[in-house]
């Protein structure tokens, strides 16, 4: 029998914490054939919320062993038809069939009947607030991660200027490192700026999972404000999915996705990523002078330093569906990036010859066993990024908006710099989920990272040379039990404890908890809340400073967060074609011992302190309608308001003082925004099996104060935003042949999402992705 | 229902959004004295300029009214009837505004662009902005003339700030001076980026023909250690053209006060380019240990100083907490009574204003529970008045501006 697991439902089986059965149960046999009858080899068979899974063989056939006894949801798809859900009942010891003729995506205008859930559904319904995105249906687009998410209500991506420009994610008001990223459930803490949200493209993902404010333990890190998880998946056993782009700026864009993996299961894998752009939009800014600063009020000009390009491969190899592993593969990820700096923090700061550099050699282990003894299933995964990064700054110069310059001493920005650095850092996790019975399982995560920089700056002789070697040894482990009584509720409770050591210093031990639960009134509806008091430890940049502008402070403790989410899901359909989806969320978070920085007294770098922190209060929304398969639009909504609990901070001399903005709104945080989209899918147009789909999608942020609300009359704002985009694609062939135009900022709006820093303006591209997966070798 | 929920919760936020645009103008105070206040938080700080009409009385406010600045650490000068509101760090060039006041409002006359600096000070009807070198390596400070009739800078050039001292070490400027048609810069000796020196007891000063920005000379006196501090104006020209400079006594060897001279001052005769040998004052015997940590020229010889006793210094970046009234004519130090508890006072502001009339001057006190006030200090009885109250921020900078 050919043990072909499908391993995308294997990771959402960690997700869930369920297990196998554990006594010996029935079979599960069957025939999948597409409306004329020909067999579909690699169509997917699983059983729903459960690690179970398997392909069609050749002959279409297929076969699960050792199922409990009992009702099971069975989920059937293949690429190109439609998903189907249909519940059998098992008895031990004995076989039941289940044939399924599965009908094409493009010929079917009628609702679907029988729905099973996308996985993204199924994320979603956990108790956490997580919202999933389905990053399948963006794949003809030429969205990185970053831009995808701002589309998540909650999230809000600033971005300094145009592709692989410097963002910022907030989530629920939380930002920077109180976020933790994760690739298939590993942290990318420390993976450098060659492997970044901004310069991943959408194509890499199956999925992207957000989780706000509470994070479940198999994500193991010290998440203070939620997590990202970028669900790679493994989509196809043998696939080719390829895709370029050409735009506005002379943006290019490729992505290659591809396996092939032998019949004894023998796989290999290729994602390979490029992005290249000039950057060189028009903005408008008051350019001066270089000789008399005189400055000309809002002259158009184009950016002249600002191309940015990163190249990056992830290939792996190993074996799949074998006794000792489901899946064991051995990977390095190689990847390099360079990006020019146009101007500093405010747009009248121009450089041009300022620039960075960075690459990431990471070697990764990754293996995965379900059942390894009857109910447990375990992951092990493993890196060690050898990647450096480098920032150049050695051109006496001073720059203008014209591109003109003069002889300035000491380099562009803050002294000159040939810095070459490595935050090396290693990376082992390991889960472990038992079935305890059909309805309680627990899990077990442990990731344990290294740190160790080392470096050196030809123009700094005392480069990364601190009083304390930056070096420091973490680990965070997880224990969760979950009660799960499927479709009626569910309750997860987990501990989470972190300990963090630097040689000479005294360690860190931190314990946090959690609990998250859901209950389903009718299959429609689900309410759902969760709680966590969630830690964050200080990290490298911190403790030790960035080398660049931030100053370490060995002595910061860690941060806390009490984090609340209330929230319900409701779908529901109308004379069986108006189908609708509701979900409301409200938040709580408030944090202590928050990190801050600020600048030392005579500028030259941020210090960085403990203070009290921010109170929270939010609420965000999302409604989702669609007309059979032929009209869909949503909206999502997000307030939060961002209060400053600081009563006392430290004045200039470092006294602790009564803040006159205790209890005001925290400035330059948006607070108010939303995202709206419509699409309209045409089928069999001018040829049968094409799909047009053509969709609008539109960014409203509200207008925002760069200082404290409450003081002054005469202030700076981060003027209000809309931008509207359109696109449209073609398919061919059931998806196999796409073409995608797009439009961005259709109405050339200058976009700040901070204060100066001015976004594209209107932009074109084509995108042409080619998608192949009916083969076998 | 639920969708009427979700509508409700977005309507309720826009009522929010849009309530969260309002002013207060209830403490608004139209008048020529300028304040530059920053508001203590930990994140999101920028100075307000507010205005008031006298200082005295009365109380002024940074909530709902000031003109808000972009960031702190800016750093501002009156001249040629200007204000000028001055950036200062991260190294990158960015706006200088200049404002008038028009019925007591600041007006925004214009933004230019200049480099950020670490010493400015006004010479003829210019600017002088100094860009000051901290890199043995690379060793070039630049200067900046910015014409204040055209608010746009008028020449630029370079010093070797490393060949000045013949040390081996760096001469970083604590300040600039106009005297006659010469620019005078009193320096302390660094060798690193954290301002240590291997020459902890020697006083400074770099002379250059304003005109073409040439040395001209250096004059050093080893009776005391360097002259002003870093950002602080050390150097003062008497209404009959003498100059005095007071140094602090804070230089410093591997990031400990290294000097071994008393806080005190040194004398240039009017006309001449040389310490006067025959004039010391030894600040710290004559005030039983106080050393001058900034000072305030008051006219006919007299200053408000801001001092520290020596132990209280402790970095080379002193800055005194005491108010002491000297006389340089008269070699004299009184401590100035009815200010408050030293304990209680977080800083006293160092860019203040006297109306030159010998006996009359303004600091702003910043006191340790967060209110501050501006304080009047009279000479001539040597006492301290408390005056305006300033709520909502600490006072950086007490201006001017007819």
């Amino acid at each position: 029998m050919q043990i072909n697991k499908i391993l995308h439902v294997g990771l959402l089986c960690l997700l869930t914490f369920c297990s196998w059965a554990q006594q010996t149960g029935g079979s599960l046999i069957g025939t999948i054939r597409n409306a004329e009858g020909q067999a579909l080899p690699g169509a997917s068979v699983s059983l729903a919320g459960r690690s179970r899974g398997t392909f069609a063989s050749s002959e279409g056939t297929y076969r699960l062993d050792n199922i409990s006894a009992g009702k099971h949801t069975v989920v059937i798809s293949f690429v190109g038809y439609q998903k189907i859900s249909q519940v059998v009942y098992l008895q031990d010891g004995k076989p039941t069939r289940l044939d399924v003729n599965l009908k094409p995506e493009s010929n079917d205008l009628d609702v679907v009947t029988i729905v099973g859930r996308t996985e993204v559904q199924e994320v979603n319904r956990q108790s956490f607030n997580v919202t999933a995105i389905d990053a399948k249906q963006l794949y003809n687009s030429t969205l990185d991660l970053s831009s995808a998410l701002d589309r998540v209500s909650g999230v809000r991506v600033r971005e300094s200027g145009g592709v692989g420009s410097n963002f910022n994610l907030s989530l629920n008001g939380f930002s920077g490192s109180r976020i933790r990223y994760f690739i298939d459930g590993v942290p990318m803490d420390n993976f450098g700026s060659s492997f970044q949200i901004n310069n991943i493209p959408i194509n890499i993902a199956e999925r992207v999972e957000v989780y706000k404010g509470v994070v479940p333990i198999w994500l193991g890190s010290d998440a203070l404000g939620g997590a990202i998880n970028i669900v790679t998946g493994d989509r196809f056993r043998n696939y080719v999915d390829a895709s370029y782009s050409f735009g506005s700026f002379n943006t290019h864009r490729s992505v290659v996705n591809a396996a092939v993996t032998s019949k004894s299961g023998f796989t290999v894998r290729l994602n390979a990523f490029q992005n290249y752009s000039n950057n060189n939009y028009k903005v408008t800014v008051d350019a001066a002078d270089i000789y008399t600063g005189a400055y000309t009020p809002n002259a158009v000009v184009r950016r002249f330093h600002d191309t940015y390009h990163n190249e990056t491969v992830i290939a792996s190899v190993g074996v799949v569906g074998k006794k000792f592993a489901d899946q064991l593969l051995f990977g390095i990820t190689l990847g390099k990036n360079y990006k020019e700096l146009q101007t500093g923090a405010r747009m009248v700061a121009v450089f041009g010859g300022w620039h960075r550099r960075g690459n990431i050699v990471m070697p990764t282990l990754k293996y995965r066993k379900t059942d390894l003894i009857k109910g447990l299933d375990v992951t092990l995964n493993a890196n060690y990024n050898l990647g450096k990064e480098q920032n150049i700054d050695t051109l006496s110069a001073r720059f203008d908006w014209y591109g003109n310059s003069k002889p300035n001493p000491n380099g562009e920005g803050r002294g000159r710099s040939l810095s070459k650095y490595g935050n090396n850092n290693g990376l082992v996790t390991a889960t472990a989920n038992y079935k305890l019975s059909d309805r309680q399982a627990i899990a077990v995560s442990n990731v344990f990272s290294t740190f160790y920089r080392k470096g050196t700056d030809a123009f700094n002789e005392s480069f990364t040379q601190g009083d304390v070697r930056p070096r420091l040894a973490k680990n965070v482990l997880g224990v969760g039990y979950t009660y799960d009584e499927k479709d009626k509720w569910i309750t997860s409770i987990f501990g989470k404890y972190l300990y963090q050591n630097t040689p000479g210093q005294p360690s860190f031990n931190k314990l946090g908890f959690g609990v998250a639960a859901s209950y389903f009134p009718t299959p429609g509806l689900q309410l759902k809340a969760s709680y966590e008091q969630a830690n964050r430890l200080p990290e490298a940049n911190e403790l030790f400073g960035d080398v660049e502008l931030v100053q370490g402070n060995l002595s910061l403790k860690p941060e806390q967060s009490q984090n609340i989410n209330v929230g319900f899901n409701y779908s529901f359909t109308a004379k069986d074609v108006h189908r609708f989806l509701i979900n409301a969320n409200a938040i709580y978070r408030y944090s202590d011992n928050y990190i801050y920085s600020r600048f030392n007294q005579n500028q030259s770098s941020l210090v960085l302190d403990n203070l009290d922190g921010v109170f929270t209060l939010g609420g965000e929304g999302e409604v989702r309608y669609s007309y059979k398969k032929f009209v869909s639009a949503g909206a999502t909504l997000t307030y939060q308001k961002l209060e400053n609990r600081q009563q006392y901070v430290f004045d200039s001399n470092g006294n602790l003082v009564l803040s006159p903005v205790y209890k005001d709104q925290m400035p330059n945080i948006p607070y108010f925004f939303g995202n709206a989209d419509a699409s309209v899918t045409l089928r069999d147009l001018g040829q049968k099996g094409s799909v047009l789909n053509i969709g609008y999608n539109m960014l409203y942020v509200h207008k925002f104060w760069l200082y404290w609300p409450s003081r002054g009359g005469d202030k700076l704002s981060i003027p209000q935003q809309v931008s509207h985009d359109l696109n449209a694609v073609y398919s061919l062939k059931n998806g196999k042949y796409n073409i995608g135009l797009e439009v961005r900022n259709i109405t050339d709006n200058r976009l700040y999402d901070n204060f100066s820093l001015q976004k594209p303006g209107r932009g074109f591209y084509i995108n042409l992705r080619y998608f192949f997966n009916s083969f076998n070798i | 229902m639920k969708f009427k929920s979700t509508l409700a919760l977005a309507v309720a936020a826009g009522i929010i959004a849009s309530c969260s645009d309002k002013n207060d103008p209830a403490l608004d105070n139209p008048g020529n004295f300028i304040l530059a206040v920053s508001p203590a938080a930990s994140t999101g700080v920028a100075d307000y300029l507010l205005t008031a009409q006298n200082l005295d009385t009365g109380t002024i406010s940074t909530a709902g009214n000031g003109v808000e600045q972009d960031g702190t650490y800016r750093y501002y000068v009156t001249h040629n009837g200007k204000f000028f509101s001055m950036l200062y760090g991260q190294g990158n060039p960015g706006a200088v505004t200049a404002y008038n006041i028009q019925n007591g409002k600041l007006t925004k006359l214009t933004n230019f662009q200049t480099e950020t600096v670490q010493a400015f000070a006004p010479v003829n009807d210019d600017l002088l902005l100094f860009k000051i070198s901290r890199s043995l390596t690379a060793p070039t400070s630049s200067w900046y003339k910015v014409n204040t009739n055209s608010l746009t800078i008028s020449s630029e050039g370079t010093v070797n700030t490393l060949d000045v001292t013949g040390l081996g070490e760096l001469a970083h400027f604590t300040w600039i001076k106009q005297v006659g048609t010469k620019l005078f810069a009193p320096y302390q000796t660094i060798n690193d980026r954290s301002f240590n020196t291997a020459y902890p007891n020697q006083a400074s000063i770099a002379i250059y023909n304003y005109a073409d920005m040439k040395l001209d000379k250096v004059i050093t006196d080893k009776r005391t250690s360097f002259i002003g501090a870093y950002f602080t104006d050390g150097l003062s020209v008497q209404e009959n053209g003498d100059i005095y400079g007071y140094s602090p006594a804070a230089a410093t060897t591997g990031g400990t006060i290294s000097t071994t001279k008393p806080s005190a001052i040194l004398k240039i005769t009017s006309g001449t380019t040389e310490f006067d040998q025959s004039y010391f004052f030894d600040v710290e015997a004559a005030s039983g240990g106080m050393n001058i940590t900034s000072w305030l020229y008051l006219g006919n010889n007299t200053y408000v100083v801001n001092a520290a006793a020596k132990a209280e210094k402790t970095s080379g970046f002193p800055a005194g907490k005491r108010v002491g009234i000297v006389n340089v004519v008269d070699k004299t130090y009184k401590a100035v009574t009815g200010m408050p508890d030293v304990a209680s006072i977080s800083n006293l502001t160092k860019t203040n204003y006297s109306p030159k009339d010998g006996k009359t001057g303004y600091i702003g006190v910043n006191l340790t529970d967060g209110t501050s006030y501006i304080y009047k200090i009279d000479a001539s009885t040597q006492t301290a008045t408390r005056g305006l109250k300033v709520e909502g921020g600490s006072v950086t900078a007490v201006q001017n501006l007819k």
